[in-house]
């Protein structure tokens, strides 16, 4: 047997570095992810989950919309499959649906969209869980919002504490969407001028100097029921809180206050002049609406508008994707809402932020919590932001607010940069509904003229929401004598 | 025995002596008069305590404790706490008062259209499209509470709905008719009228059925006019289920919730908020339960009295009859 000669293999050594090198960067990544793969609980399961929001309501079914970039990064990340489903109750129904589950320690519903007015009520019967810890513990979560109103609207219970129970899904504003085609309509700017004597406003800038009287000049002038439309529309409705909150926008722009949070005093706070003023001026507003529109929520709003009703509407941003569909693009712009003058002049606005946080369900198993916290960390994720802000929601961090190019996005960006800085909220109380029912109940009898006296009736709002908050525990004062059989 | 056979096997071809006895007498007590009819109702009256009995006392119990289900609290015994805040309320009053006016007037209304109407296809078999009114005539009964509500709010419309179009063509200015607090409430209640006046028809039309031929043929043979007929004849034999109708509407009158939910929400103001929704308010928003339990079995109450008084008024006439 012949012996062949040895073929050996010689490589350049260029070569064998190069591979050298890119076997060792390897080799530093892969054990990485995965060691991230293989030691995450949930590799290799397959978990559904279930998300509660509003129907209807574009930010709310976002989250499930975009839950298919969720299932990719934990899959490649962590090693798990991950499905979503999205149940949804109108505004006024919401809180009832995940009540109703929550209260039978039930995990039917994971994530739960929240409003921001729920958090005592979720948060003190333990149906959802604190956060502290978990933002403690992950950098990801313990984000820079662009406003400290975003932390304590949208985070904290009880107020003025540090403990947190949400996480902004959603922020809101009110702003007014107008039509800037009828605007910039020939002849309108020069018959304004000539009926009132001052140029029609047509910036942004404009709008953001005017304050209340400005603006009923303006909406009386677009106001044409001959012609088939009116000035504005505004929410009047006694459902939920549609009355309540643009009326409190005015109330604590004038000055004026519902409650004082520290000590759960409202009577001697909301039964005041200024108060009763601002339901006048809120009622006076009523004749530039549609007929009906005492009745009047977020949906009939958005139908005068986008049907060519109204000049103006009074309108939460978040809803700007329904307020302006194709037909409308490029003929609307969203503006701040009236400014109100203090006695030294200045034109001040403090108005009710809307807007919701997520909320984690407390009786989540460890697998759904899991995800839950995973799903939490991807959503505040920079290009996650930037996503969910191409597609419409409204997110609250810094970074992506301030980034360049923010405002012209869409036509209520800048609005609601603006307004997020002049937003308070209004009760997180676990006696929330009650406090917001009787409420209704009084300034919709006055809105729509069954009841007469605007000081009686903010008497008994302040008095059954006095004994509300006492009966709770809240309030340090019982009502006082003179509540006693008060009535509307 | 035969030789061979498996001692099991022989046994099992001839029941034992034992076994015989044990399927006699339990055929013999199935027999016996009371207990197979006891047997059959059985499951019903299993459903009626688990599904009705158990959850009526638990609400009973409930009504004497303070408990909110956001207090994060346990329930707390408060004795007759929760009834005294709901008697003490000014508006619960005003509430309960604007219910009865409501059932009242939708309970009188409906009767008097559905007994009118009834009497209109009463013997009309040969009438043309008679199937077909009736059918349409029926047609709103069928329909949901919230469907109904919700056509009836879009027809009310002022600036879109197809009634104030109607008034506007007749030159007249559109009516806010869910939105006035002068109008509201006639706005609901003729819709409640114009989905149960069916009802009231079929409870007329049962009612006249049930008349025996002999008298309808005698009173014509006698010549009797038709108000004595109605009276002396048809009301005296169809009065039961007549006021059977009557009863069960005002019960359903007393509980609508469903119809000022979808359309008014019991606004403007409170013009249109009934009692049913002030209970739904207090269960379903506030979360209440100790409260709302107490307010439902008050209504309870109030309905038992309803009952109780239809029952006396039909049974009048033959005590009045009976006592000498």
């Amino acid at each position: 047997m012949v012996a062949l000669p040895e073929k050996r293999l010689v490589l350049p050594r260029r070569t064998l570095l190069t591979g050298a090198a890119a076997l060792g960067a390897t080799a530093l990544c892969t054990p990485n992810i995965a060691r991230a793969q293989s030691t995450h609980p949930l590799s290799g399961q397959s978990i559904h989950m279930s998300i509660l929001g509003i129907s209807g309501w574009l930010p709310s079914s976002l989250g499930v919309d975009m839950s298919p970039d969720f299932a990719k990064y934990v899959k490649d990340k962590y090693n798990y499959d991950v499905t979503f489903s999205f149940a949804g109750a109108p505004f006024g129904q919401l809180f009832q649906k995940a009540a109703t589950s929550l209260a039978t320690k039930s995990q039917e519903y994971n994530i739960i969209i929240s409003d921001s007015q729920w958090l005592g009520a979720l948060a003190t019967p333990k149906w959802i869980i604190k956060l502290n810890d978990i933002i403690a513990k992950d950098p990801a979560l313990d984000i820079e919002w662009y406003a400290p109103v975003v932390r304590a609207a949208y985070q904290v219970y009880p107020d003025g504490t540090d403990s947190l129970y949400g996480l902004p899904q959603v922020g809101d504003i009110e702003g007014i969407f107008i039509r800037k085609d009828w605007l910039e309509a020939p002849g309108e700017a020069d018959a304004y001028k000539a009926k009132y004597g001052t140029p029609m406003p047509q910036t942004w800038e404009d709008f953001e100097k005017m304050d209340l009287d400005d603006w009923k000049k303006l909406v009386a002038f677009f106001n044409r029921p001959e012609k088939g439309y009116y000035g504005i529309a505004m929410q009047y409705s006694r459902e939920y809180d549609g009355c309540s909150c643009p009326l409190i926008s005015f109330i604590r722009s004038m000055g004026g206050d519902i409650w004082d949070p520290k000590t759960g005093q409202v009577e001697g706070i909301m039964d005041t002049p200024t108060n009763a003023k601002a339901m006048e001026l809120y009622k006076s507003m009523l004749q530039w609406n549609p007929p009906g529109a005492t009745n009047y929520f977020i949906a009939e709003v958005i139908d005068a508008f986008t049907q060519g009703k109204v000049f103006a509407a009074w309108q939460w941003v978040a809803t700007g994707a329904t307020m302006v569909p194709d037909a409308l693009k490029g003929k609307v712009m969203v503006v701040p809402p009236p400014g109100f003058k203090d006695a030294s002049g200045k034109l001040n606005r403090n108005y009710i932020i809307g807007g919701q946080p997520w909320v984690i369900n407390a009786f989540n198993d460890d697998a759904h919590m899991q995800v839950a916290l995973d799903f939490m960390r991807w959503w505040y994720l920079p290009e996650t932001a930037a996503d969910y802000l191409k597609r419409g929601g409204l997110p609250c961090d810094k970074a992506t607010l301030s980034s360049p190019g923010f405002d012209d996005i869409y036509p209520w960006n800048r609005t609601y940069k603006y307004m997020l800085q002049r937003s308070t909220d209004f009760w997180h109380d676990p006696r929330y509904a009650e406090m917001l029912a009787t409420q209704q109940e009084g300034w919709t009898g006055y809105m729509t003229g069954e009841l007469k006296d605007p000081a009686q009736v903010l008497k008994y709002i302040a008095c059954k929401q006095q004994g509300i908050l006492y009966d709770e525990g809240t309030a340090n004062n019982a009502p006082s004598g003179s509540c006693s059989g008060i009535r509307l | 025995m035969e030789s061979g056979a498996p001692a099991a096997l022989s046994e099992s071809r001839d029941p034992p002596a034992a076994r015989q006895g044990i399927w006699e007498g339990f055929t013999r007590f199935l027999s016996r008069r009371e207990v197979l009819p006891l047997l059959l109702l059985l499951p019903v009256l299993i459903f009626f305590i688990v599904w009705n009995l158990i959850p009526t006392l638990w609400l009973l119990g409930l009504g004497f404790y303070r408990f909110s289900l956001t207090s994060g609290r346990p329930p707390r015994f408060a004795g007759l706490y929760n009834y005294r805040t709901i008697l003490n309320d000014a508006g619960i009053w005003f509430d309960l008062s604007r219910t009865f006016i409501f059932v009242f007037c939708a309970v009188v209304t409906e009767t008097l259209l559905g007994v009118a109407l009834g009497l209109l296809f009463w013997n009309s078999h040969r009438l043309p499209g008679r199937r077909i009114a009736l059918t349409m005539l029926f047609a709103p009964m069928v329909l949901t509470p919230v469907a109904a509500g919700t056509f009836w709010r879009l027809i009310y419309d002022p600036t879109f709905g197809v009634l104030n179009y109607v008034i506007r063509s007749l030159g007249f200015p559109s009516v806010d008719f869910l939105g006035n607090g002068n109008v509201a409430f006639e706005a609901v209640l003729a819709v409640d009228v114009w989905m149960w006046t069916p009802f009231m028809v079929l409870m007329t039309l049962a009612a006249l059925a049930s008349v025996p031929k002999a008298e309808l043929e005698a009173a014509e043979i006698d010549r009797l006019a038709w108000h004595q007929k109605l009276w002396l004849i048809v009301l005296h034999h169809g009065k039961f289920i007549l006021m059977l109708g009557i009863l069960l509407r005002t019960i359903d009158a007393f509980k609508t919730m469903d119809l000022i939910y979808d359309m008014t929400y019991g606004g403007p103001g409170s013009t249109t908020q009934l009692v049913a929704m002030t209970l739904y308010r207090r269960a379903f928003e506030a979360f209440n339960m100790g409260s709302s339990s107490a307010l439902a079995v008050i209504l309870l109450l109030i309905s038992i009295a309803f009952t109780a008084t239809f029952i006396f008024v039909l049974h009048w006439r033959e005590r009045r009859e009976a006592s000498p």
